[in-house]
This record gives structure tokens, sequence and C-alpha cells, in this order.
């Protein structure tokens, strides 16, 4: 019997197991005749020749579920062969004496055939609706792959291991590179390394034409792998490579079906990767604009408003027709005055915060004594400080650190002054320096208010303000820069509430070792 | 003073018009420069006593117009210079000038450094004996004393406070103390120098954590004070 299922194509190498596959279903057809064959010879007796006609349609049934339509039908031949040959007389010749089975054998024999043919429909959708369940669960699989990766990279890393699992192919991805002019730009794989220029090539023609290429196309016929462009309705977002289709053998229809409904849904689903990417951008921009401009808006009132009272005292003192007496003029020049170091204090600070953020800050580090240190911090508040009662406690044993002397001091110097505004200007004032392990700790900390628990964490924050009943000046750049410049050196910054009320600002910087002996020895 | 004659070198007009007011109201005679060369020119014909420089120039910068000057005049000269330029500061300290002031800076601040380095120049033959506060220190002597006790220094401490109070006033850089003191090759040993100054603060400032006679200049040295 010919066989036409079983093509000898040598380029199928996987087919043996279909091939067995198929004899099988054939001998099981075989086997279920013969079984009816005896079955009906041992009851020939008992039963009317048409009975054993039903044992043969039952056989012809059984063997279209189970091998479906080509055993069926070589069943049904069969049968109606064997049933001329054992059961109708003459026995054991195909001679007939009586006409009318001739009849009985063509409705035996179409019966068989009708029978084996709705059988295996029946068959042929059952197994048609587990192909597209497979093909379902399959994209259904990678659909949820996209859920779970979010970011383009791990979505690429998933489709490729995604298809290699119901594939058995690797798979390279190559998307336009925004850096270089969309140029392609190969991602994922462990086989990446087989790419050289003309797969490059064949990747890029089938991205600008959207037509496939490679191994087993018209273009590009010689390259190692498939390629396959991903379109949507917006254009080609990518290329997938197959990566040597050949080797494995041809994917089956199915699997080519599956590999359509891939592309379509990796296409899709890369684009709108993509699109949401764009779209996070716009908003982090529009985000970035809306934090300038209120920034600007703080920061020109800020500017502004020292300069209102530059210019008022200014202008008064011009206008000749005001009659301002000594002790008014002195006034209003010393507010002036005041609200010009104000200014000049805020621009200071803006240039180093901008200096600090663009990582312009060059340490000039130099082995410092956390004494003199504190001591120029507090020559530099000058006046200020010389009418606070001031607790300095910093132990002569306390090592030196190795320190840009001018940025701490000014670090030093803002954090005094926060102290001073925000705590009762007769409250004193302690600075504490001590050495835990390899660290000097130094500690700012003053009796006022404090700051509240949930505060705590923000002060070190960009124009972060604590809202204070009283208005206290300031810009709320200080102790952000203060972060900046302790960061820079290595260091620590923290605030904390004291036990009995009032903020305690620590300094944490690691102490100078490699040059403390020096001095020593040098010493007298 | 009224003959004092001071040479203001400012590129912008604004700031030589606003310290030509101010010192002429102080009865200082004001020369003007808008250059490092018109400088050099200015104080070669008008022989001013002290000179006021900014540092940032258009041509010449005012460390190497520093430079040049000193190569032939002592005159005082007074650096203006903008925060953050310590470098340039200790530069120019090191070519020779003064003193310095940071801009934006007061009145008050420029005539009193005005009137120190003015007295520094005058003072032409050396006083062995230098009194500031409770402080008094005879060279002659080798012999220090804070309120009428005598002070033990090792002679390293001694060195320091001989060069501060033979400068006293001036700005001393870091790099200025330890050559006088140990030598040039200890120019960078930073360190020894912070702790000497601090074991020497220790032993004549009435409170070392807030000195009162040796005074840091943040980045850039230390200055003896004299009383004014």
């Amino acid at each position: 019997m010919s066989l036409p299922e079983i093509n000898p194509n040598p380029e199928r190498k996987n087919k043996p197991i279909k091939r067995a596959y198929y004899w099988r279903r054939y001998l099981i057809g075989l086997g279920l005749f013969v079984l009816a064959t005896l079955l009906g010879y041992l009851v020939r007796t008992f039963f009317a020749p048409t009975n054993i006609i039903m044992i043969y349609l039952l056989c012809v049934t059984v063997s279209a579920v189970l091998g479906g339509l080509g055993p069926s039908i070589m069943v049904s031949i069969l049968s109606v062969l064997a049933f001329d040959f054992f059961f109708i007389t003459p026995y054991l010749t195909f001679a007939v004496d009586d006409t009318q089975y001739i009849f009985t054998f063509i409705a035996l024999l179409l019966v068989g055939m009708i029978i084996s043919y709705l059988t295996s429909r029946v068959r042929q959708q059952t197994e048609a609706a587990r192909l597209r369940e497979r093909e379902t669960a399959a994209l259904y699989a990678l659909g949820r792959d996209l859920a779970i990766s979010g970011d383009l990279l791990s979505y690429i890393e998933a489709i490729v291991k995604r298809i290699k699992e119901t594939l058995g192919h690797d798979v390279i991805m190559f998307l336009p590179d925004t850096q270089s002019d969309g140029k392609l730009k190969a991602y994922a794989g462990d086989a990446e390394t087989g790419i050289d220029q003309n797969e490059l090539d064949a990747a890029g023609w089938s991205f600008q034409y959207q037509k496939k290429a490679g191994h087993g196309t018209e273009t590009f016929s010689n390259a190692k792998a498939r390629y396959l462009p991903l379109v949507t309705v917006r254009g080609a977002v990518g290329v997938m490579a197959l990566i040597a289709p050949g080797t494995m053998g041809e994917l089956s229809i199915e699997q080519e079906r599956l590999l359509r409904a891939y592309t379509d849904l990796v296409a899709v689903s890369i684009e709108g990767i993509q699109l949401s990417d764009e779209l996070r951008n716009v908003q982090v921009l529009k985000a970035t604009e809306k934090l300038q401009t209120a920034l600007l808006n703080a920061i020109s009132h800020d500017l502004r408003t020292p300069l209102v009272s530059v210019i008022g005292t200014l202008s008064s003192l011009q206008e000749e027709g005001i009659g301002l007496d000594d002790a008014a003029k002195k006034n209003l020049i010393q507010v002036a005055r005041e609200e010009a170091d104000r200014l000049n204090h805020l621009i200071s600070n803006l240039l180093d915060e901008s200096r600090i953020e663009a990582g312009a800050i060059t340490l000039s580090r130099q082995s410092s004594e956390v004494q003199d240190l504190v001591g120029a911090a507090l020559e530099q508040l000058g006046s200020r400080v010389s009418t606070r009662m001031i607790n300095i406690d910093v132990p002569s044993e306390t090592p030196f650190i190795s320190v840009d002397f001018g940025l701490i001091v000014q670090t030093l110097a803002n954090i005094l002054d926060n102290a001073l505004k925000y705590s009762p200007p007769d409250s004193p004032i302690e600075i504490r320096a001590r050495q835990i392990s390899q660290e000097v700790h130094i500690e700012i900390a003053d009796h006022g208010v404090g700051i509240p628990e949930q505060d705590l964490p923000h002060v070190f924050s960009k124009f972060y303000r604590i809202k204070r009943p009283d208005n206290v000046a300031g810009t709320g750049l200080g102790l952000s820069i203060s972060k900046g410049i302790v960061e820079v050196h290595g260091g620590h910054i923290k605030a904390e509430n004291g036990q009995d009320g009032g903020t305690i600002i620590r300094l944490i910087l690691p102490v100078d070792a490699p040059n403390a002996k020096t001095g020593v020895k040098n010493n007298g | 003073m009224g003959n004092t004659k001071v040479l203001v070198v400012d590129d912008e007009a604004s700031i030589r018009r606003f310290l030509r007011v101010t010192l002429t109201s102080q009865t200082y005679t004001v020369f003007e420069a808008a250059s490092g060369k018109e400088a050099l020119s200015r104080v070669a014909e008008d022989k001013p006593d002290i000179v006021v420089l900014d540092l940032s120039l258009p041509d010449i910068d005012g460390i190497e117009v520093t430079r040049l000057l000193r190569e032939w005049t002592q005159k005082p000269i007074i650096i203006l210079s903008v925060r953050g330029a310590e470098n340039d500061k200790i530069a120019a300290l090191d070519a020779g000038a003064d003193d310095y002031l940071t801009k934006p800076f007061g009145v008050g601040e420029l005539l009193a450094r005005l009137r120190a380095a003015l007295r520094r120049a005058e003072k032409t033959s050396g006083d062995p004996v230098f009194i500031s506060g409770s402080l008094k220190v005879d060279l002659s002597r080798r012999l220090v004393t804070v309120a009428g006790n005598e002070v033990p220094l090792t002679p390293n401490e001694y060195g320091l406070l001989r060069v501060l109070v033979t400068h006293a006033g001036k700005v001393l850089t870091h790099r200025h103390l330890l050559h006088e003191v140990w030598g040039a090759e200890y120019g960078d040993e930073f360190h020894m120098l912070h702790v000497n100054i601090s074991n020497l603060r220790r032993k004549v400032e009435p409170d070392p954590a807030r000195p009162q006679l040796i005074l840091t200049e943040p980045g850039v040295g230390y200055r003896l004070k004299i009383s004014e």
C-alpha cells in the first residue's frame, strides 16, 4: 500500500518520529481488522452474515477514531474483501453465489468510507482546536512577559527565551539604535557572536523593505539566519532573526503560523513600550520645567526683595525734597546694608549649589584642626555670634581632618547661621567635637523649637524650608549645600532632635590618618 | 595723610568710581587704571604709596602685575578678588602682595587694610618689641610673655611667632610660613604647620577656640593681628 504522507525528503531529518507514527496508525487498523475477522469467524455459525458486517463497521469506526482517514479507508476495503472471502459462499474464494451480496459489498464500502470521513473530520477539528489552544497559550505567555518586564531590554530577553522554548531556535532582535541615527543594533542572545556584515545587511534590508530576508527566502538566502520584519501600522519597529533555521529542520506549518503570530505581537508590544517611554520622557520634561519655573519664581522673589530695600533706601537718600534727619538716614542705610549682605549670601549659595550639582567642586584638601575650622566659621559670622553664648567643646586630642578648609568653614557657618536663626536670642549654642573610631563627629546644637519629626529626612533637600510661625529669612539652600560639601569629602551629615528640644546637626568626617604622625614628630 | 596716593586698578568703571569717591572723602589722592599695562605705567609715573589691585584684568592678570611690580618696588599691594578664587589669592600673596579683600567688601574693612599696610610700610627701623593685647614679643631677647608671664615655646613655635611678628598684620600663606621656619623642602607639610599653630595658640591666645591674635585666613594662611 502506498503511503503518500511519507515523503522521503532528505531535508526532513526530524521526520522519523512522524513516519513511525504513521506506520503505527496503519498497524493498529490492520490489527483491528484481523481481530474483527477472527471474531466474525468464531460467531459465523450463530450470526447471519449481515450481522457480521456490523462487526466490520465497528472496526472501521474504531480505526477512524484511533488512526484517522487513511487507516480507516484501508480497513473498509479490507473488510469488504475479507467479508466476501470468509463469510460469503462459496467460502475462501472471492466468487459470489448470490449476486445480491454485490450490493451488500458496495453498501459496506460506502458506509465504511463515510464513517471514515466523518470521524476523521471530527479528529481534525479536535486537533485544530488543540493547536489553537497551544498557540493561544504561547501568545498569552508572551503577552504576560510584556506585562511583567515593563522595559524594553527585559522584554526582549523574555521574547528570546520564550521563542527558544516553543520553537527551539535562537533569536536575535535587531532594533534601531536612537544613539546612532537609527542604525540597527543587535540585542540579547548567547548566539550574538555569529553576526557578520552580511547578516547585518540582511537585517537592514528586511527592516527597510519590511519583507522577510535571509535563509529560506529569495533575498540574502546565504545568510545564516532568517530575518522577519516586525511591522506595525506605523512602520517597521525592528527585525527578529531566527538563527540557523536549516540545521534544526524546517518549521512545521503550525510553527510558521505561531511565528507569524509572535512577530505581530512582538512588533505591537515593542512599539507600545517605545511609545510609553517617549510619553514618560515627555512627562519628566514637563515636571522638570514645572520645577524650574517654581524655582525661578522662588529665587527671583528672594533676589528682588533685598533689592527693593536697597533701591528704596538709595532713592530716598537721593531725593532732596524729603527731609530726613540723621537718625532716620542711618536707620535706612543700616537696612540697605543688611539687605545687600543678604543678597550677597544668597548669590554665593546659589553659585555653590550649582557648582556642587555640576560636580565642579575641586577640593584642595589640607590637614585641618577642628578648633581652627570652628574658630574661622565663628569669625565669618562676625557680630552675629558675639552677642550669643556659644559653648565650644573641642578636646585638644581631637584628631585633624583632611578637608578643604574654606568649604568646611562655609558649611559650619551655614549650620551655625541656621542655629542662630531658629533658636531664641538668649539661648546658648553648643559646638562639640568627638572622635568615634576613624571619624570625627562635629555637632552643632541649638535650643530652639527643633525640627518636626516628619521634616527631619527632608531638611537637606534643596529649597526645603520648614513651616515656622515666625517668618525667618532664608532660601532653604544652606543645608542642601552643606550636605553636598560634606559628601564630596566622603562624610555624612545628619539632623537630629536633642533630648531636651532643639536641633542637632551632626557632621561626620573621616580622620586624616596618613599625615597624623608627621606633624607630631616634627613638632618642636 | 593728605598726600597719600592710592592707585586703584580695576576694569569695572563703577567700582573705580565708588572707590575714588570713598577714598577721596578720606583725604587720599586717587589715581585710576583700567588694565594691567596701564597699572604698571601708572605706578612708574604717579608713584603711588599703595596699590589696590583687582586680580581679574582684561590684559595681564593681577598675579603677573604683582610679580612685575615686585621686581622694582616694595610699595604695599592689596588684592581684590572674588570668593572661591583662593588659589589666585595665594598666588598673588606668594608673588608679594600684602593683603587681600574679597569682593564684595565694606568700606570700613578696606580703610582698615589700607591703614595697616601703610603703617607697616612706614615702619623703617625694625622695632624689636611687638605688643598686641596681652601678648608681648621681644625679638632682641627672644622673650615671649602673656600678661607678664613668660611663655616657654619650642624652637619651631618661636620661629613661627617671629615670622608672624616681623610681618605683623600681613597675610602669610601656609607655604611662605613653612619656607621661612622649616625651609623650602617642607613647603607641603601643611599638617605640621597647623599642629604648630595650634600649639602656639594654646600658649598665647586667651581663648584658643576663638583666636584673637593669630587669625586664620581660611584656605590661605595666617595673620598676626596688630592692635589698632
